[in-house]
């Protein structure tokens, strides 16, 4: 990197004026006055949306072109960015159809400017100069933003300031350095320093603009941290203060340092708007944001490249605040996983720039796997249980559909849901195939206490399964089985009674019930799915038995427990019994047997019985 | 003396995006095996710890659909945009692969951890759904800069079909990762719980534009059939708008005709697909791609009819079909597209691939033919079930062996070079 020479003043003045004119005009109306004037006409609903979607795409595509366009008088085509600004913040003040037309107007008028004025800055400020002048301008600009007759006037006069703001740009724009630079070598600037640097920024903005959001829109935090004049004076000077600060550490070179403590600064403020006390959280977020928005300034103004001040301010700048305002609002608060998430990427990064690239491959790997979002401690069991059996894959083996019109299914599995109720769920958990039974009433066919042992040990329960064990989910300190359970033992709780009108009304084929048996059979099966719970003679001495809340009947001595007296065919109610099993019990049914093996074990069981 | 050494050849960007493509497929195909072995042998999930079943499946998944599917066409978008020895074109295709499979390894990683959407193919959640999305705008970007930089050549139409197709992808990040988002799920057949008449017929004509595209860009197409088949498609569109109305039964006759109207383009594929003067080694992948493409379309509609739909949904004969579409039909139809852009060699083990293939669908298509009435024998691992779920295993082991020649195929084409 070079030494550099003195700059000349006007050329240093016209620099920080433009900078400070074109972050003041994104903060003040992009980012703030034109929302509020846009709300108000359009309400928060989608066409809100639409508008804020013109807005972004109007970003990308004005830094995209910027960067491609080579052979412009360079301060000629700044200036018309911020004429086309101006006139963006007069259309805005319009309201109607002129707002569609102001979004797109300042998108692309912020995103040309944006890359044009980067340009220009290493050449105006020099290179021993260029991170104070972007820290000095920046921290103007965020200065200027927070005094209080400016920050709390109407979104009209804000729009107003905007366009004084875009003509103080213009003006400026003529006594900028006309002269070329170099673009900038080294390892910051090949194809992967270049991606790297892209992904730090678009991680601190999608922090930032999360943290801002937060910040603006949860009541009573704003009232703390950007009410009243003196709060409004304090977070001024914090962000010149921070601003310069990080100038100054830039020009010594210190890049991955001023990055890393504007994460920490982030982090921290994040972390304290997660937690639920960020009323510290305006201090250390005025501080970090300050640091990283010089930096973002600083890097393409270095480099002097067009395409990467381009793809930057597109991926980073519109892309990252549409991220994290998105985020917020998808899942209504900042995950503390998230800020860990951009914390491990941004280590990451800084160690890849470092050369220290095996170990970053190994803290994002580790890292990913830790990071799935984890279970609310405030959400209800049922809710937690839902997610577990989403991160465990269960619907891929498992469908959460009765077809109302085919009988196997709703004589299997129950009576059908509406589907309108399925498809209100978050997401729905229909599925696509049956490797195991449906679960869609399995809170009415299995009881939680059945549910617990067959997670523990599918093949003792129901031989022959394909289930994985899930024993490491019930684990003393872990809730995840307990939740699960609670969820499958939701599932079919509306259709409960519907069912036994079903099981009640069930008779076996005719065909079945004029079968001849096989004893033998009937005894194999019996060894095979009852004899872990009954035992092999039927005596409720099963080697599950003593693990039962209600030990199995002992049917050598015992009178039948489900089974009504005087019951007129035994026979079909005990097949029934053991086709559908007893709600309420552990006695589970077996309503994927045909009717012809359900009524040879119905018989066999009734062989047993004395 | 010293021995003659190769020189290594230099990789295209379009090469770039083929060993990806290759080594995602191997990937997938490797986890697909894994599967097969846990439903074989169930108790091997115990020596995985958390690592079992269930959280597998949205690598095998996701890594064949956006990787082994995605990247092959991604090869293409790169040599059509980038043209011959682009400036710094090749570091920048590294870089815009490289994310793409980043992202695809972090989304793995996080899948494993239990982070998923619960949406198949589309399990991006938390932290991971930006990251595909990312990758794509990265790579948006690297296309259309050299789009832009190539705009004085003298080949308009070919600027202008670039200016389109970018315009059209640049829609793709944003509409991924909306409909990843769990709020989001599209109309469902009241009947069977599963897609709709209409959702099956814009979605297959969605790949039919693709491989429509393809032709084109690849100067595969016959000049008469554009008319016919870009006409067609326009039907087709048209009849997907007019039948559209949210979750409707496969009982509807509009529905089942909607659907039909895909049996046209059986012969329309062939008549557009064999107009150009393609690479030879291709031919035979093009000819597999179209056998398969004639299956997909008669089986598609035969389980979507009454009847057929009740006995085979929720069964294997659907995960059958599955690999139908994306082994068959669309893995073909790939290798055939990287021998025209001659990204590997002669691509190795074609009929291991075609007949293994094949011995999967059957398997899972007979398999899901018996399950309604044999619901117990699957869930209970009857010794028929194992047989089948064995041949499936020793099937999928085949594709696993044809992918890795492959692979070893694009890697030899790059690694080879001249003696000096």
């Amino acid at each position: 990197m070079n030494g550099g020479t003195k700059p000349r003043t006007v050329p240093v003045v016209a620099a920080i004026v433009a900078i400070a004119a074109t972050y003041g005009y994104f903060l003040l109306f992009a980012e703030f006055a034109f929302l509020q004037l846009a709300t108000r006409e359009l309400g928060a609903g989608l066409a809100l949306c639409l508008l804020l979607g013109v807005l972004g795409a109007g970003g990308i595509t004005g830094s995209l072109l910027a960067a491609g366009a080579s052979g412009l008088n360079p301060r000629r085509a700044l200036a018309a960015g911020f004429g086309g600004c101006a006139m963006a913040a007069a259309l805005a003040t319009a309201g109607g159809m002129w707002l569609w037309w102001a979004a797109a107007g300042v998108g692309v008028g912020l995103g040309w400017t944006t890359v044009l004025l980067s340009m220009r800055l290493r050449a105006s400020l020099g290179t021993r100069w260029l991170g104070r002048g972007c820290g000095l301008g920046t921290g103007l600009a965020y200065a200027l933003s927070n005094l209080p007759p400016v920050f709390e006037a109407r979104p009209g006069v804000q729009a107003v300031i905007a366009l004084m703001l875009a003509g103080a740009g213009l003006a400026a724009a003529g006594f900028l350095a006309a002269d070329t630079v170099e673009r900038a070598d080294g390892p910051d600037f090949s194809g992967r320093g270049c991606v790297g640097w892209i992904a730090i920024f678009l991680m601190l903005v999608w922090l930032d603009s999360a943290g801002f959001y937060v910040l603006q829109h949860t009541p009573g935090l704003r009232d703390v941290t950007w009410q009243g004049p003196w709060r409004l004076y304090g977070n001024a000077l914090t962000h010149l203060v921070g601003a310069v600060l990080a100038g100054w550490a830039l020009d010594a070179r210190r890049w991955g340092g001023t990055i890393l403590v504007a994460l920490l600064l982030l982090g921290l403020a994040d972390i304290l708007l997660a937690g639920g006390v960020g009323g510290y959280a305006g201090v250390p977020y005025t501080l970090g944001v300050s640091a990283y928005s010089v930096a973002l300034v600083y890097y393409p103004a270095w480099g002097a490249r067009p395409w990467l001040a381009g793809i930057l301010f597109a991926v980073a700048g519109w892309v990252g605040s549409a991220l994290g305002i998105g985020m917020v609002q998808d899942l209504h608060a900042l995950p503390l996983w998230f800020v860990a998430l951009a914390g491990t990427v941004i280590a990451g990064l800084l160690l890849v720039r470092r050369g220290e690239l095996r170990g970053t491959g190994v803290l994002l790997l580790v890292g990913g796997f830790f990071l799935a979002p984890p279970a609310r401690a405030d959400e209800p069991s049922i809710a937690r249980g839902r997610e577990v059996y989403i991160a465990e894959g269960c619907i891929n083996c498992h469908s959460q559909y009765v077809r109302r019109g085919v009988t196997e299914d709703v004589v299997r599995w129950g009576p059908a849901r509406p589907l309108a109720e399925t498809l209100a769920e978050s997401p729905p958990l229909i599925g696509i195939r049956r490797q195991g039974p449906d679960l869609t009433n399995v809170g009415n066919r299995r009881s939680a206490e059945w549910q617990r042992l067959h997670f523990v040990a599918p093949r003792t329960l129901s031989p022959g399964s394909r289930m994985p064990g899930y024993g490491r989910l019930f684990k003393d300190s872990d809730s995840r089985g307990a939740d699960l359970v609670a969820y499958l033992d939701s599932l079919g709780e509306t259709t409960l009674e519907v069912r036994r009108a079903q099981i009640e009304a069930w008779q076996p084929d005719a065909a079945a019930l004029s079968h001849p048996d096989s004893a033998a059979e009937a005894q194999r099966q019996f060894g095979r799915l009852c004899a872990s719970c009954h035992g092999p003679s039927a005596r409720g001495d099963g080697p599950l038995a003593t693990r039962l809340a209600v030990r199995p009947p002992d049917f050598q001595h015992e009178p039948w427990r489900h089974l009504r007296a005087g019951e007129a065919a035994p026979e079909v109610a005990l097949a029934r019994l053991i086709k559908f099993g007893v709600p309420g019990t552990a006695m589970a049914g077996h309503e994927y047997l045909d009717d012809a093996t359900v009524v040879a074990l119905a018989r066999y069981v009734t062989l047993l019985h004395r | 003396m010293s021995e003659p050494t190769t020189a290594r050849a230099a990789p295209t960007a379009a090469g770039i995006a083929a060993r990806h493509a290759l080594g995602w497929l191997v990937a997938a195909n490797a986890v697909g095996v894994g599967l097969a072995v846990l439903l074989l042998w169930p108790d091997l999930n115990d020596v995985l710890g958390p690592l079992t079943y269930g959280r597998w499946v949205p690598l095998h998944l996701d890594w064949q659909l956006y990787g082994g599917c995605a990247l092959p066409l991604v090869a293409v978008l790169l040599q059509w945009c980038l043209g011959e020895r682009p400036p710094s074109g090749v570091a920048q295709a590294r870089v815009a692969v490289g994310l793409w499979s980043l992202a695809l390894l972090l989304g793995g990683v996080a899948w494993l951890g239990g982070g998923s959407s619960g949406k198949m193919f589309l399990e991006w959640h938390g932290w991971t759904r930006p990251l595909l999305p990312l990758a794509m705008v990265v790579l948006w970007a690297v296309l259309a800069s050299h789009a832009w930089r190539r705009r004085g050549e003298p080949d308009r139409s070919g600027h202008a079909g670039r200016a389109a197709v970018l315009l059209v992808l640049l829609a793709v990040p944003g509409v991924l990762y909306w409909s990843a988002g769990r709020g989001v799920y599209p109309s469902v057949n009241p009947d069977s719980g599963g897609a709709t008449g209409t959702r099956l017929l814009l979605s297959t004509l969605g790949i039919v534009v693709i491989f429509g595209l393809l032709a084109e860009i690849l100067g595969l197409a016959r000049r008469r059939s554009g008319p016919w088949f870009w006409g067609y498609a326009g039907f087709s569109a048209l009849v997907g708008a007019a039948i559209e109305h949210g979750n409707a039964s496969h009982h509807e006759a509009a529905e089942i005709l909607g659907l039909a109207t895909l049996l046209g383009w059986i012969p329309l594929a062939w008549f557009h697909f064999t107009g150009g003067q393609g690479v030879a080694a291709a031919r035979r992948w093009w000819a597999a791609a179209y056998a398969w493409w004639v299956l997909l379309v008669v089986l598609g509609l035969l389980n979507f009819l009454p009847g057929f739909s009740e006995r085979l949904k929720f069964t294997n004969a659907m995960v059958g079909h599955a690999h139908l579409a994306m082994a068959g039909l669309v893995t073909s139809a790939n290798l055939a597209v990287l021998q025209e852009l001659g990204a590997g060699r002669r691509f190795r083990r074609f009929w291991l691939w075609q007949i293994a293939c094949a011995v999967q669908i059957a398997a899972l298509a007979f398999l899901g033919w018996g399950e309604l009435g044999h619901g117990a024998e699957l869930f209970y691992s009857a010794p028929w079930t194992q047989a089948i779920y064995g041949l499936r295993l020793v099937a999928g082991l085949g594709m696993l062996g044809a992918s890795v020649a492959w692979w070893c195929d694009a890697r030899g084409a790059t690694n080879e070079g001249v003696a000096t």
